[in-house]
């Protein structure tokens, strides 16, 4: 993983605070305010009401942090395409979703699925039951879907 | 097959073993460990031959059983060559509601595998330790039943065309007074905050917890969108499990829902594939008036 100094954007508003009061579900290894050490946030790029993803340092990263499912998956799959096109991996940090249904993690596969050999999708810090589901729905082996071992379990 | 004691079971499995590994046929067992060993002993060194698997752990959840045999002929008879088969789902330790799944599965095996398949299932039902009724449901989901050194057609058996009717049959009701939510295409994170609720309070435990819930969004997520746009949650619990009922007004066609594994390419029918791998026991079936699916998660 890159480390970068000196980087003072992150952005911090209240990503996760409506969470905490209606449920906390599927917490990944890592849950919290703060991405993944290592990681550094910069401006949103796609809100809603469950989940706020995010610019990030390493480039050509997004963080996700909340809820994908069947009422966002389309708006994330789209998120994720429109970032593809820069002839890079485009890095993903998982460790702050605390719940991804199937449709949600189709749009990751629906992502990979446009994605080539230069700029597959590579995931981290996703949680491991997140990990299981991706495995025993047989999307574990895709070519542009990469699963970094910084993942939990 | 019947059989009396585990001395029987090996007069009646270790010579339709040999048969299969004298042709040349791959065998796979699903069997219990204890009878596991004993069939290793008994075939020596052939045992090295055939592939054996605890049916204990690999059919806990009977639902995995279908796509385990169907791997087995995918892999096994790619050249047209026979495979044969071993397994014995069912055991008197098997509560109510898994002997009925264990039922349902057995007789639904006779509509998941292709008719023209070279395989040869052999269905032990150890007769010295399992109710009479069992057995008589036995007879109604196999076509030949083998008893001492005779073999012969079940009268009962209810055929290929009836071998779906076990799912509709209503499962016994939900206990009076038990939890329950009625939910719509906004309620999917209220579904899975209740289920969470339900489940901690019931002693479930954290990953275990995390896996009754993802199942059980799939299922509420199916109620919303081919169920009439939302369904009826109810939770109760009973001495070994927590149990999840949807039902909703959609009807299912496809009783082998949830038993073929998906392709990576295919876009759909993946939610009840998921609760079956991470779920104890599913129960499923559709009636008139709608479709139930019970969701068993063992505390
Ligand atoms: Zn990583």
């Amino acid at each position: 993983m890159q480390k970068i100094f000196g980087f003072a954007w992150r952005g911090k508003s209240g990503v996760t605070q409506w969470e905490k009061g209606t449920m906390s579900l599927l917490k990944g290894a890592a849950s919290g305010e703060q991405p993944m050490a290592g990681w550094l946030e910069g401006e949103p790029m796609y809100t809603d009401r469950q989940l706020v993803i995010r610019h990030t340092v390493p480039t050509n990263g997004l963080s996700f942090a909340g809820t994908i499912d069947v009422m966002n998956a389309d708006q994330v799959a789209s998120a994720l395409i429109s970032q593809l096109d820069q002839g890079l991996p485009l890095h993903l940090e998982l460790s702050r979703v605390e719940f991804s249904d199937v449709s949600g993690i189709r749009a990751f596969v629906l992502a990979a699925e446009c994605a080539d050999a230069r700029n597959r999708i590579v995931l981290h810090g996703l949680p491991s039951l997140l990990q299981r589901v991706i495995t025993v729905v047989g999307w574990a082996d895709l070519p542009g879907l990469e699963i970094c071992s910084c993942s939990a379990g | 097959m019947l059989y009396r004691g585990t001395a029987n079971f090996l007069h009646h499995a270790v010579p339709f073993i040999r048969d299969g590994l004298d042709a040349g046929e791959p065998v796979l067992v699903l069997t219990a460990v204890s009878r596991i060993d004993a069939l290793r002993a008994e075939l020596r060194g052939d045992a090295g031959q055939v592939q054996f698997a605890d049916m204990a752990q690999a059919g806990s959840n009977p639902a995995r059983i279908i796509p385990l045999w169907q791997e087995f002929i995918d892999r096994g008879s790619k050249d047209g060559r026979p495979v044969r088969g071993i397994g014995e789902p069912i055991w008197p330790e098997r509560s109510p509601a898994e002997l009925a799944e264990c039922q349902w599965h057995e007789s639904l095996l006779n509509l998941a595998i292709d008719p023209a398949t070279p395989i040869w299932l052999l269905c032990p039902y150890d007769a010295s330790a399992l109710e009479a009724g069992v057995v008589a449901e036995a007879h109604r989901s196999h076509p030949l039943v083998t008893e001492g050194d005779h073999r012969r057609e079940s009268g009962a058996f209810r055929g290929l065309g009836g071998s779906a009717e076990p799912f509709s049959v209503p499962l016994p009701a939900a206990p009076l007074g038990c939890r329950s939510l009625a939910f719509g295409p906004a309620d999917l994170a209220t579904v899975r905050a209740t289920v969470a609720a339900f489940a901690a309070q019931a002693g479930l435990k954290a990953e275990r917890k995390d896996e009754l819930i993802a199942a059980a969004h799939e299922v509420a997520c199916n109620s919303v969108q081919h169920g009439g746009g939302g369904g009826e949650l109810r939770l109760w619990r009973d001495h070994r499990s927590v149990i999840c009922e949807f039902s909703d007004h959609g009807r299912v066609d496809d009783p082998m829902i949830g038993r073929r594994r998906p392709s990576a390419r295919s876009a759909g029918g993946r939610g009840l594939w998921l609760a079956n791998h991470m779920c104890d026991l599913v129960q499923i079936r559709t009636l008139p008036q709608g479709t139930v699916v019970r969701l068993h998660k063992r505390l």
